[in-house]
């Protein structure tokens, strides 16, 4: 018996374990893995619920013969990434246990393995449809789904239909249910929810007493997508899921698929794409500041920030060529040289951005109104992060340094000179801080890679000329994006194409948290609690 | 009184003389609107942060009149529709086409609102291909994501098709 399972052994003691298996850290992303009967699930999600554990990831994979739920656990201090795996043989209607009793978290993951692949959990306290629509028939991701590509029209004509039918059926049913508070829907389409989110309040007067997100509004398949398209192809989606903080979403697939290959990038991209998605980073933020600021009533911010942002907009077109979807990272490298003339610009901006922090926080900070708006409000706790699985910068505003670049380094990470702010706020003030943080370490990593960065090729040795065959096995690679915690499950079976690849995109887990900020609060807090989140709508629908 | 035709007075679209312009009544109207197209408050996906970028001081699109974004669409005047357009979004900006005010207009704005754009495989089930399915589409613009001049070039053109001729 090895050390690590000398000091996990509480993990699986007297439950069925049909296998286990010790996983080798550097090689998949995973230190253990275990398959186990559905009868000891929820004892085992107990356990780590109670030793801090935090509900990574649930991915449902269809395979020829059962179905499976692979539940990663991890945790914030020191990481141990184990991956539970439970089967069920029944092709038709596969039910499992639910979670969402003990994670929060798990309550969104279900309903999309519900919706995704008709895997029943039962007990699951509201198991419909998440991403699609509610008329819809199919579960697109089995593998013995085809497509319904002619059929667009037709979904949409019935939708019409059948939500005006249930418009009435519905608005009668909560009048007579409730006599004091009612409903109203927020979105989707609303100036302060970034994009198509649709916010269900349940009020009371100008209290909120319970808040259901409906999301899907921006679904676009881009799991599904990645099963049909070969390694190489899928790459310009990563641009499109996250198109705010593009950068980090191609570090982390890139970074998943040269982890599968076994192989390195060239030392000068690895420094090429640390400086570019850090600047990346900052423009995500200043959107997120100057959009904030405008769902609070401050027009002005909107400018200044923008103007900013555009500065490194042209820095980063100059490095790719596109402005917002970027699709720059390549297997083993980057697409392009560093062109002449960044250096000069990027010199100029870090001290000219280094005096707007200062101008922001005096404008902001000074703003009475910001901060009676901000402080002690939309307050999340530690443990309620940990229940929903919250990471990135709403996790930090909890005061926990957790972050994938100090956590479980990539790249050349390790080597850059920068800290982890946290602030111990918990409300939205704190994230604000936080964020505004970040953006000064952004430029320090940034300032640093740029002026280490190697002579040499942009590509490295072994790099793929065509799209890879990734040798099969199971994958997992997380980067920090300028949400959090965002990582790719592949499993790989040797072909060209994935044969499924799970996005755990940070905004899901944050935004499903939004439900316990609200309660109690004002009408008017929604926007200001909402913007906190930071949320970006096609990453979370996908 | 005696009523004359208005269209028999004009020959020209405009004749001044001693600061009096005179219009046909309609496209006085054209013009007035064509100055103060105000758009719909409405961002879909990618495409809609290019859209902000158009209101921020690079591109300035108050400059044209064009600034004023409405978060109702009983204020609006043009849409643009600005992103991938999924099945269960579909029903809601049809019902927001419907309940802005004639005379309306329409901006399928990237690849994915005028076709799917990168979205559109043999088998998708998740996305409406092409706004102009459901709604009348007056000004396309290509592009993944189009840069914010394009956007600036689709509204012009978009005046451009208002205060055109008519006969």
């Amino acid at each position: 018996m090895t050390q690590t399972q000398n000091d996990t052994h509480w993990i699986t003691e007297g439950l069925t374990v049909e296998s286990a298996l010790e996983h080798v850290y550097a090689k998949n992303g995973f230190h253990q893995e275990f398959v186990i009967s559905k009868d000891s699930l929820r004892e085992l999600a107990q356990r780590f619920r109670s030793r801090e554990y935090f509900l990574e990831c649930l991915s449902v994979v269809d395979y020829p013969d059962h179905f499976e739920c692979c539940y990663q656990f991890n945790r914030w201090d020191k990481i141990h990434r184990v991956l539970v795996k439970v089967r069920n043989p029944d092709k038709t209607h596969p039910h499992f246990p639910t979670l969402s009793d003990i994670y929060e978290g798990a309550n969104w993951y279900e309903r999309e393995g519900y919706d995704f692949f008709g895997v029943i959990f039962d007990n699951h306290p509201h198991l419909t449809r998440l991403l699609l629509p509610e008329t819809a028939k199919i579960h697109p991701m089995r593998k013995d789904f085809k497509g319904d590509s002619g059929t667009d029209v037709e979904d949409v004509l019935a939708l019409i239909e059948y939500e005006d039918h249930q418009y009435e059926k519905v608005s009668q049913e909560l009048k007579n249910k409730y006599q004091k508070d009612y409903f109203i829907n927020m979105g989707p389409q609303h100036p302060s929810t970034h994009g198509v989110l649709r916010l269900l309040l349940h009020l009371d007067g100008e209290r909120v007493l319970e808040t259901y997100p409906v999301i899907g509004y921006s679904h676009r398949d881009h799991e599904r997508m990645a099963e049909y398209k070969n390694y190489l192809q899928f790459t310009p989606n990563m641009g499109r899921m996250d198109y705010v903080g593009a950068m980090s979403f191609n570090f982390g697939y890139i970074g998943l698929i040269e982890k599968a290959l076994g192989m390195a990038p060239s030392p000068r991209a690895e420094y090429i794409r640390v400086f570019s998605t850090e600047l990346n980073r900052i423009a995500s933020h200043l959107l997120w500041l100057g959009t904030y600021l405008l769902d609070l009533g401050a027009m002005t911010p909107f400018f200044y920030c923008f103007d900013d942002r555009e500065n490194i907009l042209d820095m980063l077109e100059m490095l790719t060529g596109e402005r917002l979807t970027y699709n720059f990272f390549r297997f083993g490298g980057v697409a392009y040289d560093v062109p002449e003339g960044l250096g000069d610009q990027l010199k100029a901006f870090i001290p000219k951005m280094r005096g707007r922090l200062k101008d922001y926080k005096i404008l902001i900070e000074k703003n009475i109104i910001f901060m009676k708006r901000t402080k002690e409000i939309g307050v999340l706790t530690k443990d309620q992060a940990l229940s929903y699985g919250v990471t990135g910068p709403m996790l930090r505003a909890c005061g926990i340094a957790y972050d994938i670049r100090k956590a479980e380094p990539y790249s050349i990470y390790p080597e850059m000179n920068f800290e982890i702010p946290t602030f111990p706020g918990c409300d939205t003030f704190a994230r604000y801080q936080v964020r505004l943080a970040e953006i000064e370490q952004s430029l320090r990593i940034a300032e640093q890679a740029f002026a280490k960065m190697p002579e040499g090729p942009i590509k490295g040795e072994k790099a793929p000329k065509v799209s890879p065959k990734v040798p099969a096995g199971e994958f997992y690679f997380a980067v920090e994006s300028a949400r959090g915690h965002y990582g790719e499950y592949l499993v790989a079976n040797g072909s060209a194409n994935p044969y499924r690849l799970k996005q755990r995109t940070p905004s899901y887990a944050n935004l499903s948290s939004l439900s316990s900020m609200l309660s109690g609060h004002l009408v008017a807090d929604v926007v200001a609690v909402l913007g906190s989140t930071d949320v970006v709508m096609p990453e979370i629908d996908r | 009184m005696e009523i004359r035709e208005i269209q028999k007075v004009t020959p020209d679209d405009i004749q001044v003389s001693e600061g009096v312009a005179l219009f046909k009544l309609d496209q006085l109207l054209d013009k007035a609107r064509s100055n103060s197209l105000w758009p719909l408050t409405f961002g879909l996906t990618c495409c809609a942060i290019e859209m902000m970028a158009v209101g921020s001081p690079r591109y300035d699109i108050d400059r044209f009149g064009f600034g004023v974004f409405r978060a109702t669409p009983r204020q609006a005047d043009v849409m643009i529709v600005s992103g991938t357009i999924s099945r269960k979004m579909a029903p809601r900006i049809k019902t927001l086409y419907d309940q802005m005010p004639s005379p309306k207009w329409v901006i399928a704005m990237g690849g994915c609102a005028i076709a799917g754009g990168p979205f559109k495989y043999p088998g998708q089930y998740a996305i409406l291909e092409g706004i102009d399915k459901i709604i009348p589409v007056d000004v396309y613009i290509p592009g993944c994501p189009p840069r914010p001049e394009a956007l600036v070039s689709a509204l012009l053109k978009l005046q451009e098709k208002i205060t055109a001729k008519k006969d």
